[in-house]
């Protein structure tokens, strides 16, 4: 092999597969990065087993050829060097690469391409999918997703893919989010899958610098998932198993419901949490409507035991009975924070039944937190 | 259902050195584990009674009756002297489980009437009153309303003092033993101790007695009117301390048993060492029970439950663990502590426990996350069942699955 590229694409080349090289794996391989030859251009690559990274840049190949080479210590070299051309050489069958760059020269040995955990070619029904839109709507979903293990098809997001739209859940027992997103074909068949979020959290940082639509891909049965953006290739095992029906989690009705500014009630929110750090989290947020046309108001207050409270308030807009109900405060920012600004509702039906927050200049998203129990 | 003092706020200590009225109540049980014996055994009554923690030879007297104190008998003493001084005696096993129903019974009477109830056993117990006289009169009423109530709720005596401090109310309820009241008035604590012989002041112990009696000291009322130098330059910095105590003279404030402990927590020492995995178990549960009641009436949870393991002879070890979410309910509680008891169980080869313990830590505002789709109904479950044990003592209401299941013989 021997191939020039720009120092710097290889070192953005590198920082994007290198998400997904293994942290702490039995298999020595799995740290290391693919370097190869493909088709013109030079394909990185990296796995963790569930998840791959493919990027794609451009350089001028010599000649062809593959090998795989410690990722850490590739990267950690590539972006100490000086923005000008590497050349990257490797004798047909050594083991070694050697890499020029400036006055710099560096061998770093490294293992076989051809036992590198292959890359599993995901083909099948290809969706195209806003990237903005896609973009938005994993942020909306993806804190929801459970981070224990205990039922694995929680740490997923639960894909469908219905008629002209596509919608992403999560849930972790606690809370739910179910956000909905158009498409701009309609599928034929209904499709559903559960993605990792670990996945889609990679996903979603990869998808800040891609304009064009993303085009997602599942193989036919079902197992894989291939999202592939503009020079970067993204593979996921999916999670096997039935994601739990939550339509009937979603309450239908709401005997109160207040509406405020997101960020003054995330403000009240991020306030409170502060007294709320003895552990509990709890957040107490009560409601009413004005007299007499006067403005309904909100109050948000916390307290920690021995040491203080805090109390705030804000103007809303109520309908329905005074409520009461208390939240863990993180679950309140952590869902106040992805909605992008303007008003949002807080329905509920009593202190112990489900807060449902909707925000109102956007119907295609819905989150449902369940309270916490605590004395009044 | 809830008493009086339930919803005041938590941790309040008095402040009698500011206002200097006789409002510290000592209230004690008679002869406590006798008593309860009594209760049960009325056959026995007038009779001289031992109950001891064991009736063999490793056995120590835990309470006798007074007319078994008349024959020498004494608290602490081991069972082959008591059988010497008294053979006539009915010697006694104690029945814990059956005192703890009663002992919780008197401390939920004590805290009708005032959140400021500081135990000192399961027995005995001080209060301060200073903000309730309003309400119920002034502490000698009140400590006469308790006794009564004692008497007609539980059925056995207790004696009361009443002064300014703990320690002149301890002595004077002890001066009132059995079934007496003691009231001693702001600025008679002096007075009062003076006439009393030198042992009853709490802090003088055989030795320190002695060695007052070699100074002439034999009265309270001696020590208070020695030099401080000279018990200063005897027993060094406890010499000032003793003078003081002698004049009546003592600043720990009531501490409520509400306060901001750090840790709820029950053990179970077996009397044989315990080999079945059913019945420890079995104990777990309760104790986890009995916790989580605990943890319901101070509203407050916990984010570490702690195993408390011990093989003979006192091979001690404990474990912890913190789930994420805090746990309140009883079936949390059991659940973490079991998974501990199981493991630290197995590494220890399944040798039989002498005892077993289980607590809850790191405690914070109770609060329980609901999960999705979850009703509230084992949360009203707990705080009914805590608000039962509260009242009715730790026995009150208990869990089919704290009695172990019994093995069938199988063909």
């Amino acid at each position: 092999m021997n191939v020039t590229c720009l120092q710097e694409n290889l070192a953005r080349g590198l920082g994007i597969v290198g998400r997904a090289v293994a942290v702490r794996s039995t298999l020595p391989i799995t740290s290391n990065v693919l370097i190869a030859t493909d088709h013109g251009r030079i394909k990185l690559a990296a796995t963790n087993l569930d998840i791959a990274l493919s990027c794609w840049i451009g350089g001028q190949i010599e000649e062809e050829g593959a090998i795989t080479v410690p990722a850490r210590l590739l990267g950690d070299f590539v972006n100490s060097l000086p923005p000008e051309k590497i050349t990257l050489t490797l004798a047909p069958r050594a083991k070694q690469i050697k890499l020029t760059c400036a006055r710099n020269e560096a061998t770093i040995g490294g293992m076989d391409a051809d036992d590198f955990p292959p890359i599993p070619a995901v083909e099948g029904d290809t969706l195209e999918i806003d990237a903005k839109g896609l973009r938005e709507a994993i942020t909306q979903v993806v804190f929801s997703a459970a981070t224990d293990d205990s039922r694995p098809v929680l740490t997923g997001i639960d894909l469908v893919v219905e008629g002209d739209r596509v919608t992403f859940a999560a849930a972790d027992g606690f809370r739910l989010a179910v956000r909905h997103l158009q498409l701009r074909k309609k599928v034929a068949e209904r499709q559903e899958v559960i993605v990792p979020a670990r996945a889609l959290s990679e996903l979603n940082r990869l998808l800040q610098d891609q304009e064009d639509p993303v085009k997602m891909t599942f193989n036919a049965n079902r197992t894989q998932v291939l999202f592939a953006l503009k020079d970067v290739e993204l593979v996921a095992q999916l999670i096997q198993g039935t994601f739990p029906d939550y339509s009937r989690l979603v309450p239908k009705e709401w005997g109160s419901r207040a509406v405020v500014e997101v960020r003054d009630f995330l403000q009240e929110t991020k306030i409170a949490s502060i007294f709320a750090r003895d552990g509990s989290g709890i957040v107490r947020v009560t409601f009413q409507a004005g007299e007499d046309g006067a403005p309904g108001r909100m109050t948000i207050a916390a307290r920690a035991e021995e040491i203080g409270d805090n109390q705030g308030e804000l103007d809303a807009q109520v309908e329905g009975e005074p409520a009461k109900i208390a939240f863990n405060g993180r679950y309140l920012q952590d869902v106040l924070q992805v909605l992008d600004g303007g008003r949002v509702a807080l329905e509920t039906t009593g202190p112990s039944q489900p807060g449902v927050i909707r925000p109102l200049e956007n119907d295609n998203y819905v989150h449902v937190v369940m309270p916490m129990f605590v004395q009044w | 259902m809830s008493h009086l003092g339930k919803r005041w706020p938590r941790g309040y200590t008095s402040e009698h050195m500011s206002d200097r009225r006789a409002t510290v109540i000592h209230v004690d049980l008679d002869a406590f584990f006798v008593s309860m014996e009594l209760l049960r055994r009325p056959e026995l009554r007038g009779k001289p009674v031992v109950v001891a923690g064991g009736l063999g030879s490793r056995g120590v007297v835990n309470t006798c009756s007074y007319e078994a104190r008349a024959f020498g008998v004494r608290s602490a003493m081991p069972v082959g002297r008591a059988r010497q001084l008294c053979p006539q005696a009915a010697f006694l096993e104690s029945d814990y489980h059956y005192y703890s129903g009663a002992s919780k019974a008197f401390h939920a009477i004590l805290r009708d009437y005032t959140p400021l109830v500081e135990p000192a056993g399961a027995d005995e117990a001080y209060l301060d009153v200073a903000g309730s006289e309003l309400l119920f009169g002034d502490a000698p009423a009140i400590a006469a309303t308790i006794r009564q109530r004692v008497r007609d709720e539980i059925g056995i005596t207790a004696s009361a003092g009443v002064s300014v401090n703990k320690l002149v109310s301890k002595v004077a309820s002890d001066a009132g033993k059995p079934d007496g009241l003691v009231a001693v008035a702001a600025g008679e604590e002096a007075a009062f101790f003076a006439p009393r012989p030198i042992r009853e002041l709490p802090m003088v112990g055989p030795k320190t007695a002695a060695a007052l009696a070699g100074l002439g000291i034999r009265t309270i009322g001696d020590l208070a009117a020695a030099p401080v130098p000279a018990l200063e330059s005897r027993f060094g910095r406890q010499g000032r301390e003793l003078h003081e105590r002698a004049l009546g003279v003592y600043d720990a404030p009531v501490l409520s048993g509400h306060g901001p402990n750090k840790s709820i927590s029950r053990e179970t020492t077996f009397e044989a060492d315990e080999p079945s995995r059913d019945v420890l178990r079995a104990v777990l549960r309760g104790q986890a029970e009995r916790v989580a009641s605990d943890l319901a009436s101070q509203e407050r949870a916990g984010r570490t439950v702690t195993l408390k393991l011990r093989f003979p002879p006192f091979e001690t070890l404990s474990r912890s663990h913190s789930p994420g979410q805090p746990v309140a309910l009883a079936d949390d509680v059991f659940a973490e502590a079991v998974a501990l008891f199981e493991r630290a169980w197995a590494e220890n080869g399944c040798r039989p426990v002498r005892l077993i313990g289980l607590g809850v830590t790191n405690l914070q505002e109770r609060g329980r996350q609901l999960r999705l789709g979850e009703g509230i109904e084992s949360d009203r479950l707990a705080e009914a069942m805590a608000a039962v044990r509260e009242r009715f003592g730790d026995d009150a209401v208990r869990r089919a699955a704290e009695i172990p299941a019994r093995r069938h013989d199988s063909f």
